[in-house]
């Protein structure tokens, strides 16, 4: 059964479509991935699914509600993890988890269950009594996970939960969404670190200017980039002339070269490889090492749209 | 229930601040005592002065073919003059000085040779005046004989400019027994008001005034901090948020005006006159006037600190124009001090202060609760036209 299903969803801004014709399902129980580069819509995208600005045209239905209409019912059944910290710094982390949980609802002794539950679940139960400007980054984060679960919501939207934290605190926030996950909630999962959405997300929407122009699961989106193979070579001196005489190679499709990095983007490297190191040798560009990778998202985003995610 | 929710924990973070407690709490008490102790002699006065009888020499000249004015004669027989001065008739100047300089009189007046027929022919009415050794004693009959020129010098101009008949027109009222100025009170109960009275009552409206700022922080934090953005995906209402921001710094602002007029009554003795109902709903008025000022402000100003600015310098120029600051000209306060808010309340709570008639207040009342009407529908305008979103 469909929770979130987002149907011609345009949005405008000065006249300049943001959001344009967005079609998405996106099932209960799984974790979605909507990646893409920034000033992609992505975070306009999740803003209308919340109810938080309006829908100049198609229509959303989140758990059969059309949020237009419906927008309070459709917002307890969200809970929103920000992309940027949304706290109250004068106030200590189990108050501030209470204060938004009091606005879900929650009262009494159900209230302080919820808290502590979700200050247990983002491990900052033993801070729960000390403001989070006493917090690190990551601690900060997982408190703005923590003020977003404790209702319980079927739907958990987080946009970009990761950004500008340590590994440590990455990996818990990447094993808390598997957690919500497996405890029943569906994640719409914002990034654009292609690395975190393919290692949690079952499918994947991929976002640039507005449009969706990929979606499907990891090994789908894989296997619309399987016909190209990458050889990413690291040598000593890259002349521009050698770059030039690889780009001419009728079979190679794309060159990358950047510092002492050449990439190359082919259909199968079998039978031209002898062709690649023939041009290096004759350019005297000495080969340190030498990788056939597989394709990824990075690439299959490369290859729509001729920009990486982080361009 | 959720506006209670917002409330609650709006009051709880105005609260656990330091620096608002200080600023909305100590420091206007301590304006107040300063200012209060320090311009002590600069506003009212500390309790009614009785103002003696003046001994006034009066030196009646006669000579160069002219008799002593019997207009002066007449003019100090009038009874009205017998509690304010007595007059002594004295022979010459040298006489007068001397009783000057001894203290024997506390003024002197020398009545040229030939002043009635100088009068009726038309030139100005002279008198020369010496003063005494008391600047109150001074004042008084020096009140009592520039009058009495000035008197003489309208009617003189009446009859040149109207004719002589124009005085046989003005003499009924003149010389009726009822007298053409009717001595009453400003206040009913003849108090007068204290500097710290004066400072409590300017320090409290520019504090009350300053509770703007705290509107503007608060809703400007809440953007800042992005729990806005946090609030708005959750089930609230627009209206739900706003309302509870606005009462909770609305209770902080009505707990401070409260404390002021409470701890400055204990600490320094401020009579805040006898009407507390009415001293209520000016502060509540003041505060919703500020409040809504505010809110206006806000909706159009792009950062928290642009529109606290504005209302720094509203709140300043408002006080100081209404003479809040220092006392002003009277023609000052009530010409431009008009256009303030605060001077409504300010003139208000002072005659509240001088026990004045219910009737002489509700002028203020009815232009500073029309003030308000309008600051409102302002700010619930800006409000459904701008919106609160994060």
């Amino acid at each position: 059964m469909a929770i979130a299903v987002l149907t011609d969803v345009v949005k405008r801004y000065e006249g300049k479509l943001t959001v344009d014709h967005v079609n998405m399902t996106i099932e209960e129980g799984e974790i979605f991935g909507l990646l893409g580069p920034n000033g992609a819509g992505k975070s306009t995208t999740i803003s209308m699914i919340c109810g938080l600005l309006k829908i100049d045209g198609g229509d959303i239905l989140i758990d059969g509600l059309p949020v237009s209409s419906k927008s309070l019912e459709v917002k307890k059944r969200i809970g929103l993890v920000p992309e940027e910290l949304a706290l109250y710094d004068t106030m200590t982390a189990a108050d501030n988890v209470t204060f938004f949980g009091r606005l879900y609802g929650l009262r009494g002794k159900l209230l302080k269950e919820r808290v502590d539950e979700a200050l247990a679940f983002t491990g900052l139960s033993d801070r729960a009594k000390e403001k989070p400007s006493t917090f690190s980054g990551g601690m900060k984060r997982r408190l703005n996970i923590a003020c977003a679960i404790m209702h319980r919501p079927k739907l958990i939207i987080m946009d970009e939960p990761t950004v500008g934290i340590d590994p440590q605190s990455r990996n818990h926030i990447l094993e808390s969404v598997k957690e919500l996950n497996r405890l029943g909630s569906t994640i719409i999962y914002t990034s654009h670190y292609m690395e975190e959405v393919a290692a949690i997300c079952d499918r994947v929407a991929i976002m640039d200017k507005g449009h969706i122009i990929a979606c499907g699961t990891e090994k789908e989106l894989r296997e619309r980039v399987a016909k190209e193979e990458k050889i990413v070579i690291k040598a000593a001196n890259i002349t521009p002339e050698l770059v030039q005489e690889l780009t001419l190679h009728p079979r190679i499709r794309r060159v990358e070269a950047k510092d002492e990095v050449v990439e190359l983007y082919l259909p199968s490297s079998q039978g031209e490889l002898q062709d690649i190191l023939f041009i290096f040798a004759k350019h005297k560009g000495i080969i340190g090492s030498l990788n056939i990778e597989e394709p990824d998202l990075e690439t299959l985003f490369l290859n729509l749209t001729g920009r990486t995610l982080r361009d | 229930m959720n506006t209670w929710t917002i409330m609650i924990y709006e009051l709880r973070r105005l609260f656990s601040s330091r620096s608002m407690i200080l600023n909305m709490f100590l420091l206007p008490l301590l304006l107040i005592f300063l200012l209060g102790a320090s311009l002590s002699g600069v506003v009212g006065d500390k309790g009614s002065t009785t103002i003696d009888v003046v001994r006034v020499a009066v030196v009646n000249l006669s000579g160069e073919g002219y008799e002593s004015s019997a207009m002066m004669d007449s003019f100090l027989k009038s009874t009205e003059l017998k509690d304010i001065i007595t007059p002594v008739m004295v022979g010459s100047r040298e006489a007068a000085e001397s009783g000057l300089r001894t203290g024997k009189y506390g003024y002197a007046v020398v009545v040229p040779p030939g002043f009635d027929s100088k009068v009726q022919s038309g030139e100005a009415a002279q008198l020369e005046f010496i003063l005494g050794q008391k600047s109150t004693d001074n004042r008084v009959a020096g009140t009592v004989f520039d009058n009495f020129l000035r008197n003489l010098n309208y009617k003189q101009s009446v009859a040149m400019t109207l004719g002589p008949e124009a005085l046989n027109v003005m003499a009924p009222s003149s010389t009726s027994n009822e007298p053409s100025v009717k001595l009453g009170e400003l206040s009913e109960g003849g108090y007068s008001y204290t500097s710290s009275q004066f400072y409590a009552v300017s320090m409290m409206l520019m504090f009350l005034l300053y509770s703007g700022l705290t509107v503007c922080t608060s809703l400007f934090n809440e953007k800042e901090n992005h729990t806005l953005f946090r609030i708005n995906s959750m089930p609230v209402k627009g209206s739900e948020l706003f309302i509870g921001k606005m009462l909770g710094v609305g209770v902080v602002s009505i707990v401070q005006c409260a404390a002021i007029i409470i701890l400055t009554n204990v600490l320094f003795g401020v009579n805040w006159g006898n009407r507390p109902g009415l001293l209520l709903l000016f502060c509540l008025l003041m505060i919703v006037a500020s409040m809504t000022l505010s809110i206006v402000i806000s909706m159009f100003s792009k950062t928290g600190a642009s529109a606290r600015s504005v209302v720094t310098v509203l709140t300043v120029s408002m006080t100081f124009i209404s003479g809040g600051m220092a006392p002003l000209p009277e023609s000052w306060v009530n010409s431009i001090g008009a256009f303030t808010i605060n001077h409504w309340a300010m003139q208000a709570i002072l005659k509240m202060m001088l026990h004045a008639d219910v009737s002489q207040i509700m002028p203020n009342l009815g232009v500073l609760s029309l003030i308000c009407l309008v600051l409102f529908s302002a700010a619930a305008i800006s409000y459904r036209k701008v919106g609160y979103h994060g």
